[in-house]
């Protein structure tokens, strides 16, 4: 080969180089804000999703997608991604956004929402709100217009009693936080300590009391006060707080939890109830999102209806005059709402129709009141469902809504310390003062 | 090549140049070589620039490919490095003569200075620049941050911690160690293969590795469950109720426990070293003692001590440093509740779950601050140490 020829390659070579470094810079100093158009197509029978989950709930999701894809005629390609948050914040910046993305939590949804269609462009509102649980599409709302709705929820205001408990001829149906107070205090008199309660979970210690006091806020105070809270409209060292957090005392900080506070923040949070199982249970009672079975010995799981009964987590007599239920769930939004196809498969995701396949697997519940419950894959969690089904409110966990600093830092943190004996005004005055300024 | 009438009169004390090399050129610069040199330098980085953004702009100029990326950027980067400094050598080659041989060191030496600024200087200075701005470093705030955490308790609590770890495990360390090396020096020879093997295990296992088996030992079980802690179990077999070891600050038991970890982990470190310092020991200073009639207990403390000084203060600065930045074991097991806080694990609090950059560049500096005498002794000792040798 002629050093001619090899001297026009790396001219050319330079060249371009040269051409595409000085574009690239250009380019990427002004992509950042104007982005948010979606990378698929519109008309190509392609829907791209993001969302954060993977394994085996990703089988399971595509798994109840494959009949509507087929149906459709439309393929849809879903990517996991463990870093959801920040990925999807950096494809939208790039110009490269999904169609859809599934947001764990409404906050990291709202952040983008200026680059998504909003909802009612997409799908017909007024029909999913019919049978959705309320509360879900508000969390997803942003100057009165709605840009996510949930196609996965999860539920946390769930009491769960081993079997056992049904032959002590204690009541599995308390209607008020009062009552299940006074019946606690039979079952200890009776000999047992009736509730189980672990904190303890690593860096993330205290997160359970968190989601008990949001719990007790929500029944003693109201959603409305909730939210005011959440968002920091109120203190939160208001009198209303510490009322709630005092009633949850009744409980967290006497003799009605095994091993007193030292047994609550020794104890795993995933340990929790193993104490409740067996020949000899210690304790009876224990309040755990849905997720809790994850976690419970493998005896139990293999035969959940079996081994476990659930009942919901009653509203407090003389605070709010309802049935909240606190949780979370995903919330689909789409970057291309102009897109047919995408507006078919937002349509079915969002729909009380999706989900067969998945409820069966196990592990998902529907946030539609109206799904079928012949498709979950026990007893135990079609009580859930019900028990969900049946609220007039649904909260996403406050904590995770709060910033950073408070909701996975000062809030866990001072909670630990109140159940180690600090008071309730210390706890919230400290937790307040930590609360970011700007 | 130019006759240098200075060069041979003045008889450089430089030594000179690996005889295997090119003799240098002396004598008056060479434009060709200087500006080649530069000119090279120059493109060869602005190609390496553009080159490795396009990896990030346009990948599809790769076909998207992850591996071949690699590849090219591998090729890029080490092809790229070697021929930045080919003109880098050019370049001080056409130096007029002294300058030339005067620059050829520091033209080698100044890409790795100037990496170690990079890194560890450059960090280290704008830590301390935010440590006197806002949680965002976007404000100047003065001292704000410093008398903020000076005025807090658990900062203090913590400063107290950390004091206590720097006299208590660089001390017991190095006492365990000596003890262990000696007691080890008078076993048979299998003997002591055996026991120094037993004792230097730990090191194998990572600070968090050690706090799993250690967080079983110190495990908390309600009383009337089984105790699955083995420090509870022997407790409760004993007649007491089971103790939750972590949560009880009581004359600082929960951070001695954590302590423990540390020890039980560098006490083989200081022994294996310790140990060959001890046979470093010569016979006949021994001998001679002995002949005069010192007592085995004399012989340790007046002959053997002396003579490993140097070791054991290594040793002991050594741990000494690691227990200043202590972190992982705090972090894995307490998280600092119950007043076990050190400096590293609220320094990491502050930043990554507070997102204050402010208050945690503070809290660091004062660390930092407070590790300089014990590296500039630790410098003067190595000194020392090797000035003797």
């Amino acid at each position: 080969m002629t050093t001619g020829k090899w001297r026009r390659i790396a001219v050319m070579g330079v060249g371009a180089t040269l051409a595409l470094g000085t574009t690239g810079c250009l380019s990427s100093s002004d992509g950042g804000g104007s982005g948010g158009v979606a990378s698929g197509d519109s008309g190509d029978s392609k829907v791209t999703i993001l969302g954060a989950f993977g394994g085996g709930e990703k089988d399971a999701f595509e798994a109840s997608l494959a009949a509507f894809e087929e149906e459709s005629g439309i393929s849809i390609e879903y990517t996991e991604d463990t870093d959801f948050t920040t990925t999807v914040v950096a494809r939208v910046g790039a110009g490269d956004a999904p169609d859809i993305a599934l947001f764990p939590q409404p906050g990291g949804l709202l952040d983008l929402s200026d680059d998504m269609t909003p909802l009612e462009d997409v799908i017909d509102l007024g029909a999913i709100e019919e049978t959705l649980i309320p509360g879900f599409l508000e969390s997803a709302t942003k100057d009165g217009t709605v840009y996510g709705a949930p196609m996965r929820m999860a539920v946390k205001s769930i009491v769960w009693y081993p079997k056992s408990f049904e032959d002590t001829g204690f009541s599995t149906e308390p209607a008020t936080y009062q009552e299940l107070i006074s019946e606690s205090k039979d079952i200890l008199s009776d000999g047992t300590t009736p509730w189980c309660m672990g904190w303890e979970s690593d860096q993330a210690t205290g997160w359970v009391g968190t989601d008990w006091l949001e719990e007790m806020v929500l029944r003693t105070a109201g959603p409305d006060v909730y939210d005011q809270w959440v968002s920091h409209e109120i203190p939160f060292n208001d009198p209303q707080i510490a009322e709630a957090l005092d009633a949850f005392g009744e409980i967290a900080k006497s003799d009605l939890v095994l091993g007193g506070d030292k047994g609550v923040l020794n104890t795993n949070f995933a340990d929790a109830m193993t104490p409740a199982f067996g020949a000899d249970p210690k304790c009876y009672l224990h309040r755990q999102g849905n997720f809790a079975t994850g976690f419970y010995p493998e005896d139990v799981q293999a035969d959940l209806d079996g081994s476990v009964g659930t009942f919901y987590f009653p509203p407090y007599e003389g605070g709010y005059d309802g049935s909240p239920v606190l949780g979370g769930g995903d919330l689909a939004a789409t970057f291309n709402g102009e897109d047919e196809d995408t507006q078919k498969v937002m349509e079915f995701l969002t729909s009380d129709a999706f989900g067969a396949e998945w409820a069966q697997s196990g592990g998902w519940l529907s946030p539609h009141a109206t799904f079928n419950a012949s498709n979950y894959a026990d007893e135990t969690t079609r009580a859930i469902a019900q028990s969900a089904a049946d609220a007039d409110v649904f909260r996403f966990d406050g904590s995770d809504l709060m910033p950073a600093e408070v909701g996975s830092g000062s809030f866990w943190k001072e909670m630990v310390k109140w159940e180690g004996g600090q008071s309730t005004q210390d706890t919230l005055d400290a937790i307040e003062a930590s609360w970011p300024t700007s | 090549m130019s006759i240098d009438i200075e060069g041979p009169t003045t008889g450089s004390p430089v030594v000179g140049p690996d005889p295997s090399r090119e003799e240098p050129r002396r004598g008056g610069a060479d434009a060709k070589l200087i500006i080649g040199g530069l000119l090279g330098m120059g493109v060869t980085a602005y190609l390496m620039w553009t080159i490795f953004l396009s990896f990030g702009i346009y990948p599809g100029l790769f076909l998207d490919n992850k591996l071949i990326i690699g590849v090219i950027a591998i090729v890029v980067g080490v092809g790229g490095a070697a021929t930045l400094f080919r003109f880098l050598n050019m370049f001080v080659e056409g130096l007029p003569g002294k300058a030339s041989q005067k620059a050829m060191p520091y033209a080698y030496l100044l890409p790795g200075f100037g990496l170690i600024s990079l890194v560890l200087l450059y960090p280290a200075v704008q830590t301390v620049v935010f440590s006197f701005a806002d949680a965002d470093s976007e404000r100047w705030v003065g001292f704000a941050n410093y008398t903020d955490i000076f005025g807090r308790q658990e900062f203090r609590t913590t400063i107290v911690n950390n004091l206590l770890w720097l006299l208590i495990v660089p001390a017991v360390v190095v006492s365990i160690g000596i003890v262990v090396a000696v007691l080890a020096d008078k076993l048979s020879k299998r003997g002591e293969s055996v026991s120094k093997s037993l004792m230097f295990m730990p090191m194998a296992i990572s600070f968090v590795g050690a706090s799993a088996i250690w967080g079983l030992v110190y495990n908390y079980d309600n009383p009337g469950q089984d105790q699955t802690g083995i420090l509870n179990a022997l407790w409760t077999t004993l007649g007491g109720e089971p103790q939750t070891w972590l949560s009880i600050d009581t004359a600082k038991l929960n951070s001695i426990l954590l302590m423990v970890i540390v020890i039980w982990l560098q006490v083989g470190f200081a022994m294996i070293l310790l140990s060959s310092a001890i046979k470093g020991v010569p016979e006949d200073t021994l001998e001679a003692a002995r002949i005069d009639g010192a007592s085995e207990w004399q012989i340790f403390w007046r002959v053997v001590i002396p003579q490993i000084k140097g070791t054991t203060i290594t040793v002991f600065i050594t741990v000494l440093i690691m227990v200043m930045k202590i972190f992982d074991i705090v972090y894995v097991l307490t998280d600092g509740r119950s007043n076990t806080n050190v400096i590293a694990n609220l320094f990491f609090f502050e930043l990554f779950k507070r997102q204050n950059a402010g208050t945690a560049s503070a809290i660091v500096v004062v660390l930092l601050v407070a590790i300089i005498p014990v590296l500039i002794f630790q410098v003067r000792h190595f000194r020392r140490e090797e000035a003797n040798s």
